[in-house]
């Protein structure tokens, strides 16, 4: 088998952090561990295990936010359309100019 | 607040009660804090567990000490261990990290009022393991390198320049997302289950390249060989890295049932 991807190091952190706090089997111990304490730990937990939905129920969505840390779609429709317009406007310009001459 | 407690690891079948001891692998397994792990019955279960100090695992302590990333690595690396010591030996249902008892009898109870659903978590789970996939945008060189082009320097020239970088750019942006789907699909097939986890960030993955895809397969041992493969035949033709593949894993995103 070659040129398989595995890895076969000991697991990273962030990998072992969201199956033990996100996932797993949960059952009601006596020992009351708010789960949604965890997930408002700091910041660098957050980042490790807070998955999208109970995050957003939490109202946490600073992510989306994050220019860093968003794909940037927002900003790029953004842009796209700013161009869009400015191009149309020159193009109507140019045209105008062109019946101009005639 | 002084005492102690039972922490929970996992549950599997009975039979791993005689078998644990005598196996020996209970020898030497310890769990958080270094406590020798035992193994508890009831309602036709069998519970690994550990005693803890209610010192460091009662409800004040646990909301400071779950705030320190160096107590949460170390106690989830333990927890860890022991889950998959018992997954190595038999069918195993991970518990969430801090599932803590008052005592012995207390899990015991827990586990008997959990009986029927346990039992068909496990049923579910026999024979396979998760196995984690992730995709890594490690691609094209950023599209800015773009096709120098001659001085013409209109405003209109510059315009139509940007547009296209920007058409590019969002192709791209597509084509990757598609393509993470469509690994995601492919393997699915291969898997009993599919979950895909939130992808990580930069900062925590270590990988340069933004994570597209975090997705965990619950997959038949018997059809482990052909999803290695799979993932192989996928990264063959990316570039290094961009597809990573990690486990066996004990079936952790695969055992969320919640209690009625």
């Amino acid at each position: 088998m070659t040129g398989l991807p595995s890895r076969e190091e000991a697991a990273g952190l962030a990998d072992v952090l969201e199956r033990v706090l996100d996932k797993g089997l949960v059952i009601a111990g006596d020992i009351r561990v708010n789960l949604l304490d965890i997930e408002l730990l700091t910041i660098k937990i957050r980042l490790l295990v807070a998955s999208v939905d109970k995050a957003r129920e939490m109202g946490i969505d600073w992510w989306e936010h994050d220019p860093t840390l968003s794909v940037g779609q927002r900003d790029l429709a953004e842009e796209n359309r700013a161009l869009r317009s400015r191009v149309a406007e020159l193009e109507t310009a140019t045209t105008d100019t062109a019946k101009a001459k005639a | 607040m002084t005492g102690s407690a039972t922490y929970l690891y996992a549950i599997t079948r009975p039979l791993f009660d005689d078998g644990f001891a005598a196996s020996g692998a209970s020898a030497g397994l310890h769990g958080v804090s270094g406590a020798p792990v035992r193994s508890i019955a009831a309602g036709g279960l069998a519970c690994l567990v550990s005693s803890v100090d209610l010192d460091e695992f009662g409800e004040d302590a646990l909301r400071v000490n779950l705030e320190d990333l160096a107590w949460l690595e170390r106690t989830a690396r333990q927890h860890d261990e022991v889950v998959r010591a018992a997954a190595r030996l038999t069918t195993t249902i991970p518990l969430r990290l801090a599932t803590i008892c008052a005592d012995d009898a207390a899990a015991a109870r827990r586990l008997a009022e959990l009986d029927g659903q346990a039992a068909s978590v496990l049923d579910d789970l026999d024979g396979r393991d998760e196995w984690g996939v992730k995709v890594f945008a490690v691609e094209e060189p950023p599209d800015d390198a773009a096709p120098i082009e001659p001085a013409r320097t209109t405003g209109a020239a510059y315009l139509q320049r940007r547009r296209s970088q920007l058409e590019r750019r969002t192709a791209r942006t597509e084509r990757a997302g598609q393509f993470a789907d469509a690994v995601y699909r492919q393997l699915e097939d291969c898997a009993a289950r599919g979950y895909r986890h939130r992808p990580q960030d930069q900062r925590l993955s270590g990988v340069a390249a933004p994570m597209l895809l975090n997705a965990a397969f619950l997959v038949d041992r018997q059809r482990a060989e052909e999803f290695r493969h799979m993932v192989g035949a996928l990264a063959a033709d990316r570039p290094p890295d961009a597809i990573v593949l990690t486990g066996p894993w004990p079936p952790y995103s695969f055992a969320s049932v919640q209690q009625p």
